[in-house]
């Protein structure tokens, strides 16, 4: 185990926690070990991006060190709003807005399995540690966390703040940023607290797994933003501060700079000053109250007493029975249906990529009808960008043979499975009716009251130009059993193949494009369609690989020694 | 020295509540030096309970509980110092290593780190897991992780052993070694708790045998003595007829004709 450097600045502090009533060097030997698990994950805003097939797992890889310069990258955001020379109350309580939901987002995604170890209990309690020195422990090793994340996030605009508005201005975005974190940790701690109150450990679970798919999301749009972030500079913005301003603690952290450095003193902004300095010392008092309850209902989350989720489905099975052929299809249509939607680690990986299909083709129209006016929008082809919403489809088949359980799939080869091409078919088919078609449908309808209902048969060949598209994605992407390989990153060469069927989406919208110059077009195209489809769907064209389930040399059980 | 001194655990009347349920309902046990104890019973009888109890995990428990001659309730952790724990979970830092994990474990119990790894290193040869003392515990297989959780329980030479299915995932001839580790122990005087719903094993195991049902303790006594008195071959018969269990037939039965059905 490595001797951190946090660990070495603790040391020096030895006295003030053995005064404290604290076993010092227990507490140093729980925080080391807490200190290397957190080394050995991979973060959130990382996930994806880390870890390279088959390297050896070294001693201490670290991801997390290389996610700190990432929350460095993603801080610039807040640079161009700290240096706009105008309204502080304004540009710091944005400024505020951005490092609290980054701060907070990350926190419940990346810290909350520290957070709620439930396994701490049986080994640690059952040590001669006494509370005090756990909760100690605890406690340094969230404020380690809290210290790095927030010091790589802020540096950035510290340091714009100290040289655009001189040393008093960044000493109190200092200590404001101090007062922001102690107000994060307890919120969060609250918050934990109250959904245990009334939901049970997999509930938690399932929130943390949201806000996880909304700080991937929140970090790939603030990536983009960055560079335009700085428009913002020029623009000048009026702004007033208002009563219902007390509800939103950013604009507390906000206050002060106009009223100290501006010398507003108007009764608001002195009384959202006195918050930012008072919510933060309160509710840290209740927090330590608070602690030993919180503490007891963290045995909840182990339990699991959510019987729900066994309603009978009556829809879906008749949708199975319309679109799968054999018994076998079918119970994998059920099997992969239940996976999408349970399995958190898939969900983390696809969602994002869901929501941004769905968002796409609208960025698409808005831009067009920004330059063009919305007149010309409704007569135009601009209907071509739902083309866009096709992009889900690679990563989604890609990702569709990645579990977190994947040593589970041993029963494909166990049970007397008699035909391969039913399993991806099944699969397959589950992704479209339950992922795919759904977001297209809501997007149909937008589509539709935008471009009137002359678009109607367009829609339907783009939705089967997917449908096909998807088949074509499966063929050319590396196969494997679904939820059957443990979750990594995607190949160098499935990259490549990756990029080029994107390109073969916009060569399906340039042969929409064709047919629509030709009159009736479209319907000879549709007629086409329906007739590839046919082939591809019903005789199973381009879904036998059969040799996937007795190849011996299988990808199911990767040794993973020191993994 | 008098029976009470003499008892390592002395339990008076240990009640505890669930909700609004009687988990225990009152428990009297004292254990002596040397003891083996196979702890069994029904699930939901209250045998883990009792146990974290007793590791001071389960707060707002009534009645007594002394270890080591001391009452427990007042917060003071030093009686663990003298106690090892299995889990039955077999809860675990998969993350760390074999080495990081039995040295951070000793050295919670006080153990000095080169110390607690010289010593798991040593016990590790002696269990043929050397050659992984430096690999992820992810990576082990159940029955070596079973084993990394005994030598955790172990390394600071505890005078009290509380065993949760101890020998779940080993095979026979670790069983053997295990259950001949065990008797050594209680030999030198160590008490160890034995819970496990392998009434073999504990029938062969245990020197005194405690059998708890819906929180009450309904046997207590060696295996002959509960022999002689229910008139009873086996341990298994004897945990049945105690917790009124005679159906198993009929259960059976009803099973493989739903088997049979397709």
């Amino acid at each position: 185990m490595k001797d951190f450097i946090s660990l070495k600045v603790m040391d020096r502090l030895r006295s003030v926690f053995e005064t404290l009533g604290c076993d010092y060097r227990v507490m140093r030997q729980i925080v080391q070990v807490k200190l290397t698990m957190d080394r050995r994950r991979v973060p959130t805003i990382l996930q994806g991006t880390a870890r390279k097939k088959n390297r050896p797992e070294s001693e201490d890889k670290n991801s997390f060190v290389p996610s700190l310069l990432l929350y460095a990258f993603m801080g610039l955001l807040t640079v161009p709003f700290v240096l706009m020379n105008q309204n502080y109350m304004l540009q710091m309580s944005v400024t505020f807005g951005i490092l609290m939901f980054l701060i907070m987002s990350s926190m419940v995604a990346d810290f909350s399995s520290v957070l709620l170890d439930v396994r701490d209990r049986v080994i640690i309690s059952t040590k001669p540690v006494n509370r005090r020195t756990m909760s100690f422990a605890r406690t340094i090793h969230i404020m380690i966390y809290l210290f790095l994340l927030t010091g790589s996030l802020a540096g950035a605009p510290l340091l714009a703040a100290l040289f655009a508005h001189g040393i008093v201005f960044f000493l109190a975005f200092l200590l404001e940023i101090m007062l922001m974190d102690i107000f994060i940790l307890v919120v969060t701690a609250l918050l934990y607290l109250l959904i245990l109150n009334f939901f049970d450990g997999e509930r938690l679970k399932d929130i943390i797994n949201y806000v996880q798919i909304a700080l991937s999301i929140a970090i790939t749009v603030g990536y983009q933003m960055i560079g335009r972030s700085f428009y913002v500079i020029r623009l000048h913005i009026v702004f007033h501060t208002a009563w219902w301003q007390a509800v939103v603690p950013p604009f507390w952290f906000g206050s002060t700079f106009e009223w100290i450095m501006r010398g507003h003193a108007s009764p608001l902004l002195i009384l959202f000053s006195t918050l930012a300095l008072i919510v933060p010392i309160i509710s840290f008092a209740a927090y330590i109250q608070l602690m030993p309850a919180f503490e007891r209902k963290l045995q909840k989350l182990s339990s699991n007493e959510a019987m729900g989720g066994m309603r009978k489905r009556a829809w879906l099975q008749a949708v199975s029975r319309i679109i799968c052929r054999s018994n076998e299809e079918r119970a994998f249509f059920g099997f992969t249906s239940v996976m999408m939607a349970r399995e958190r680690e898939f969900k983390l990986r696809v969602y994002p990529s869901l929501g941004f299909a769905m968002v796409f083709p609208f960025i698409f129209i808005f831009n067009s009808a920004w330059s063009n006016g919305l007149k010309d929008l409704a007569s135009s082809r601009w209907y071509l960008s739902i083309y866009l919403s096709a992009l889900m489809i690679p990563s989604v088949v890609m990702t569709l043979k990645y579990s977190a359980q994947y040593k589970a799939a041993w029963v494909y080869r166990t049970a007397p499975v008699q035909s391969i091409a039913a399993i991806f078919k099944g699969t397959i088919k589950a992704f479209l009716a339950r992922l795919f078609l759904p977001i297209y449908l809501v997007e149909s309808i937008v589509f539709v009251a935008t471009f009137g209902i002359r678009v109607i048969p367009d829609l339907v060949v783009a939705c089967l130009s997917m449908l096909l598209y998807a088949v074509i994605c499966f063929q050319f992407t590396r196969k494997s059993l679904p939820f059957s390989e443990p979750f990594q990153v995607i190949e160098q060469s499935q990259k490549y193949v990756g990029l080029l069927l994107l390109l073969l989406i916009g060569v399906f919208a340039a042969i929409h494009f064709v047919f629509t110059l030709i009159p009736f077009g479209v319907y000879i195209y549709l007629f086409l369609l329906v007739l590839l489809n046919g082939a591809v769907w019903a005789a199973g064209v381009g879904f036998r690989s059969e040799k996937l389930l007795y190849d011996p040399t299988p990808q199911l059980y990767p040794v993973r020694r020191g993994e | 020295m008098n029976a009470a001194d003499d008892a390592v655990i002395s339990i008076r009347n240990l009640k505890m509540l669930y909700g609004d349920k009687l988990v225990l309902k009152g428990i009297n046990l004292d254990v002596r030096r040397g003891q083996i104890i196979g702890y069994i019973g029904p699930n939901g009888a209250g045998k883990s309970t009792t146990i974290k109890a007793m590791l001071g995990l389960a707060s707002g428990y009534m009645g007594e509980i002394r270890i080591f001659g001391r009452d427990i309730s007042d917060g003071n952790v030093e009686y663990k110092r003298r106690i090892g724990y299995v889990p039955e979970t077999a809860e675990i830092y998969d993350a760390l290593t074999a080495r990081e994990y039995l040295t951070f474990i000793g050295c919670l119990y006080g153990m000095d780190e080169v110390q607690a790894d010289r010593k798991a290193r040593a016990l590790m040869r002696t269990f043929d897991l050397e050659a992984v003392y430096d690999a992820r515990l992810a990576s082990y297989s159940k029955g070596m992780r079973q084993r990394v959780l005994l030598i955790s329980s172990l390394l600071h030479n505890p005078d009290i052993l509380f065993l949760d299915e101890p020998l779940s995932g080993l095979d026979a001839n670790s069983v053997m070694v295990v259950k001949d580790i065990l008797v050594r122990l209680a030999a030198q005087g160590k008490t160890i708790f034995y819970s496990s719903h392998i009434m073999d094993v504990v029938e062969k195991v245990s020197n005194r045998i405690i059998l708890l049902d819906s929180g009450q303790i309904v046997a207590d006594g060696s295996f002959e003595e509960l022999q002689e008195r229910l008139n009873e071959k086996s341990l298994e018969d004897i945990f049945n007829q105690i917790t009124g269990f005679h159906e198993h037939k009929d259960i059976a039965e009803k099973f493989v004709s739903i088997v049979q059905e397709v």
